[in-house]
Order: C-alpha cells, then sequence, then structure tokens
C-alpha cells in the first residue's frame, strides 16, 4: 500500500505540488490526471525517488521513501515520460544494464521473454536510436516490468502513440493488474483513466481537487452534459446532475430554436468541470444558472 | 545487491566498447600528447638538458601523468553531465536500490580504464623514442592512482556542472592549467618562489612529483599521501552529491 501524506513541493517560488495526501490500494489502477503543468510529474518523480519532497512524507509498505529508500527502490519499476534509454546501446542491452541494477535473476530468459512480449526479439541488437518512436515506448515500458516490480508507476505511458499501439499498450498494463500490481499512471487522455483506472485523482495547480472512482466522480459532477452552440459558434456544454435537469436545460435552448444534444457525461466532462477549464457561463440567462 | 556497482561500470564498458570502434576516438585521445611530445619534446627537446639527461626522458613521463588525468577526467565528467542532463539516463541509477558510492565507484572504475587506455597509448609512443623511458611498479602505481583521483573529481564536476558548457569551463579553468603548471613541461625548481605554493597545491604536481620517481623516497612519500588524501576527498564529496541527487 502507498500512503502519501502532506506531499510539498517547490521550484524556485511556484509550488508545485501542495501538501498531498492520499493512499493508493495493493493491487488496484491509480491514476493521476491533470491539466499540463498541473504537477503530475512532479508528484511521480517524489514517488520514485527522483526528486525530495520539501515537505510531506510517502511510504510504501510501511517503509519511509528518506529512512529506507532502498525498500522502496526495490518495490518499484518507473517508465518515465521522457524516454531515458541509451540510446547507443541495443534494446538487450538496455534491458540487460537495468536488470542488474535491479538484481534480475534467470536474466537471460526474462529479457528473451520480454522482448519477444513486445515483438521486439528480431530487433534486440538494434540499436535504440535505429527503433521507431512506437518501438523506443514500447522498450521503455517493458524495461519498468523486468524486475517485476510490486508497484508500477507510468508516466504518461501513451504520449504520441497512433490508436492501435495505445491500445496495445493498455492490454499489458490490464494484464499487469490481473496479475496482482498496483499501477500508478499520470495521463492527460482522459478516455485512458477512463479505460483502465480503478480511482482517479484529480489534479489541478498542484493540489488534489478529486479522489474517487471514474464513476462515483460522476455521479458527484453530474450524470449527464446538455451541448450546444452559442450566439458566437462557440460550444456550449453543461453538465446536469440528473435527467430531470438535463431535460430542463434541452427544452430551454431549444426553444431558443438551437440545435441541442443531450448525452450521458464521461470523465472528460468531470474533468473539465472540477479543473474549470472551458466552462462558460455566459450565455445563460440567470433562471438557466439556477437550473444548473 | 547495494553496492552493486557492476552494472554502472558494464554500461559504461558498452559505450566504450562502441566509441573505440569508431576510428576518431582513438585518433583524439591520441592527437594532443603526441603534438606535445613533437613540438616540445622534437622541436624545443633537442637543444635542452635537463638534469643531466635529454628532455625526452623527463617529458614523456610527464606527457602519461597528463594524458591519464585529461582522460580520466573528461571522459567521467562529460559522459555523467550528459547522461544526468541531457539523456536522462542518469534517472535509472537512482531509481535503482544501489547506493550512492557503488554509483560512484561503477563510474570512476570505467574512467580509470578510459584513462589507462590513453595512457598505455603515450607509453607504447615512448618506447619508440630514443629516451631511454621505462616502466617501474612504481610508475604503474602512480598512473593507477592518478587516474583514480581524476574519475572521482570528473564525478565531482560531472555532478555539479549545470549544463554541458560548464563542464568546458571547469575543465579551462582547472585542468588545463594544471597540465601546464604542474611540472609536466618543465621542473619545478625552475619555478619563480611566489608561484609554488599554489602549484603544489594542485594534484597532478604530486602525480609528476611520484611518477618520476625511480624509487621511492620522502619527497615521494609525501606527494603519495597528498594523491591519496585527494582521493579520498573527491570520492566522499562526489558520493555526497550523488546521495544528495534531486531533479
Amino acid at each position: 500500500m502507498i500512503k502519501i501524506s502532506g506531499l510539498t513541493k517547490y521550484y524556485g517560488g511556484i509550488t508545485a505540488v501542495n501538501d498531498l495526501s492520499f493512499e493508493i490500494k495493493e493491487g488496484e489502477v491509480f491514476g493521476l490526471l491533470g491539466p499540463n503543468g498541473a504537477g503530475k510529474t512532479t508528484t511521480i518523480k517524489m514517488l520514485t525517488t527522483l526528486s525530495r519532497p520539501d515537505a510531506g512524507s510517502y511510504m510504501i509498505d510501511g517503509f519511509d521513501v528518506v529512512k529506507d529508500p532502498y525498500e522502496i527502490k526495490s518495490r518499484i519499476g518507473v517508465m518515465p515520460q521522457e524516454n531515458n534509454l541509451d540510446r547507443e546501446l541495443t534494446a538487450y542491452e538496455n534491458l540487460l544494464i537495468y536488470g542488474m541494477l535491479h538484481g534480475v535473476k534467470d536474466m537471460k530468459k526474462k529479457i528473451t521473454d520480454t522482448l519477444k512480449t513486445i515483438d521486439l526479439w528480431e530487433r534486440r541488437d538494434s540499436v535504440v536510436s535505429g527503433l521507431s518512436g512506437g518501438m523506443q515506448r514500447r522498450l521503455l515500458l517493458a524495461r519498468a516490468f523486468l524486475p517485476e516490480p510490486s508497484i508500477l508507476f507510468l508516466d504518461e505511458p501513451t504520449v504520441g502513440l497512433d490508436p492501435q499501439m495505445r491500445r496495445h499498450i493498455w492490454d499489458i498494463i490490464r494484464k499487469t493488474r490481473v496479475e496482482g500490481r498496483t499501477v500508478v499512471i499520470t495521463t492527460h487522455y482522459i478516455e485512458e483513466a477512463e479505460a483502465l483506472c480503478d480511482r482517479v485523482g484529480i489534479l489541478s495547480k498542484g493540489s488534489l481537487i478529486a479522489l474517487d472512482t471514474p464513476d462515483n466522480l460522476k455521479a458527484a459532477v453530474g450524470r449527464y452534459v446538455v451541448e450546444f452552440l452559442d450566439g458566437d459558434g462557440r460550444l456550449i456544454q453543461r453538465i446536469c446532475k440528473n435527467y430531470n435537469n438535463a431535460r430542463k436545460v434541452t427544452k430551454i435552448v431549444r426553444e431558443r430554436g438551437k440545435g441541442v444534444i443531450r448525452r450521458r457525461s464521461n470523465l472528460e466532462d468531470v474533468f473539465v468541470k472540477l479543473t474549470g477549464e472551458r466552462i462558460e457561463r455566459e450565455g445563460l440567462s440567470e433562471t438557466e444558472k439556477g437550473i444548473l | 545487491m547495494r553496492q552493486n556497482w557492476y552494472p554502472i561500470f558494464l554500461r559504461e564498458m558498452l559505450l566504450f566498447r562502441k566509441r573505440l570502434l569508431r576510428l576518431g576516438y582513438l585518433f583524439s585521445a591520441m592527437l594532443v600528447p603526441i603534438i606535445y611530445l613533437i613540438a616540445f619534446g622534437l622541436g624545443l627537446g633537442r637543444s635542452v638538458q635537463l638534469q643531466g639527461s635529454s628532455y625526452l626522458t623527463f617529458l614523456i613521463p610527464g606527457l602519461v601523468a597528463m594524458t591519464s588525468m585529461n582522460n580520466s577526467y573528461t571522459w567521467v565528467a562529460s559522459s555523467l553531465n550528459l547522461n544526468r542532463l541531457y539523456f536522462k539516463g542518469f534517472q535509472i541509477f537512482i531509481q535503482a536500490p544501489i547506493s550512492p558510492s557503488a554509483i560512484m565507484v561503477g563510474e570512476v572504475l570505467a574512467g580509470m580504464v578510459k584513462g589507462l587506455f590513453a595512457s598505455l597509448l603515450i607509453i607504447i609512443v615512448g618506447f619508440l623514442t630514443p629516451s631511454g623511458f621505462s616502466v617501474t611498479p612504481l610508475f604503474v602505481i602512480t598512473l593507477l592512482l592518478n587516474c583514480f583521483l581524476f574519475a572521482n573529481l570528473g564525478v565531482v564536476t560531472g555532478m555539479l556542472a549545470k549544463s554541458h558548457e560548464d563542464t568546458a569551463t571547469y575543465s579551462n579553468f582547472f585542468i588545463m592549467p594544471m597540465a601546464f603548471f604542474s611540472g609536466t613541461f618543465f621542473p619545478l625548481d625552475k619555478v619563480p618562489a611566489f608561484i609554488k605554493p599554489i602549484i603544489y597545491i594542485l594534484p597532478l604536481t604530486h602525480a609528476n612529483i611520484v611518477i618520476r620517481k625511480a624509487a621511492m623516497d620522502q619527497e615521494g612519500l609525501i606527494s603519495f599521501a597528498v594523491l591519496i588524501i585527494c582521493s579520498i576527498a573527491f570520492f566522499v564529496y562526489g558520493s555526497r552529491l550523488i546521495k544528495n541527487y534531486t531533479e
């Protein structure tokens, strides 16, 4: 179990992460969501011992990151957002060095299995700089798995990948959850969080503003969304608590002679509402605001 | 497990092997000392007699010390710096369950191999010149210690430098002057008295003193002690910098 309390990080005069407290249960896939610059990567860097918190504490299975860093390090595997493979070394050599650093036993077999799983066995002796972007990302992910860590940290695992590759990586992550591993993912692709995560925490400006299952978040923020275009052609999306509210809003918009769509809310609507972006208040009368 | 320095060392060696296969590396490692050898040794040195023997006899051990310093230091400093700031591969060392001193040992041993390799090239050239140059056990021990010392210093600058340009600045301010004023090219008894204290602070001076000795004496022992103390100090400081690493 991961226990985080009061975790804080400053950069210069800016508070990158502010007083973060939450727990991640064993075996769950936990998502950290947030717009760019919300503090996701800073949080992951603190959780993976790269960055020292300025305040607060962080524990895995009762081991404290400051007192027992080795206990933490021997439990985690990390896929960083920035590719930090050795570009001049081959795919095989990259896995070999990483495996040795983590004391992996039965190395040859494990590397062979790993490279076959990610379809890179044929390319094992190619230097990394000669591999395509998608191959490098797969290798980066596979490297994190190699020591069979009990907790995996994946920082934006599918950024910049085509839809097929993204689904391929999602499958790998789902498989690891079945194996009972804890997975912590940061992403700004909402559908990724919705597809994978048992619970999500939403970060905004370094603070945690919501934390729950995707379903509970939708229930709390609103199950329905009414979409229409305002006078300037901007898309307005209204989240409504329940079906009755959604119907009322739909009716008002329709009476103005505008096209309107009513649909179920998704995690993106929740995210947008909570992080306060793209939410427009204009274009509605006071009564409409009252309904919302 | 925590003292598992081997993967760090192995990684550097794999990279080094790739570099060796590129011809440019060998050439550039040898270029500077050979230029010095030709310019000072054969050009200037023909008309100079030092301590009763030829200038080449004096120069070659100094060139070996200088080359071992340059190569041990520069390769460690610049590859660590690049790996930390640019390629970010240093992150996987920090995230691995190994101690800061294991990272230190792996990087330093790799730096020593690179320094010894370049020194070996100069030693071979030394044997080819008519200088009566010979390799004693004391020479080998001093060479190893010098490589160790400057590889440690390389880790220190590699960790401290905030950019790759910084590494070059450190090199220009400390390594370059040391190459010229530490008794590589001329004996220190010819140096004005007021500069001497500065020169005796520089570690390379002491490497040059010991590496030229036929047998250990009191002066040699003091210099040897200075080299060991500097090495330990840089090792401890470098390990500390790695321990306090934070992004």
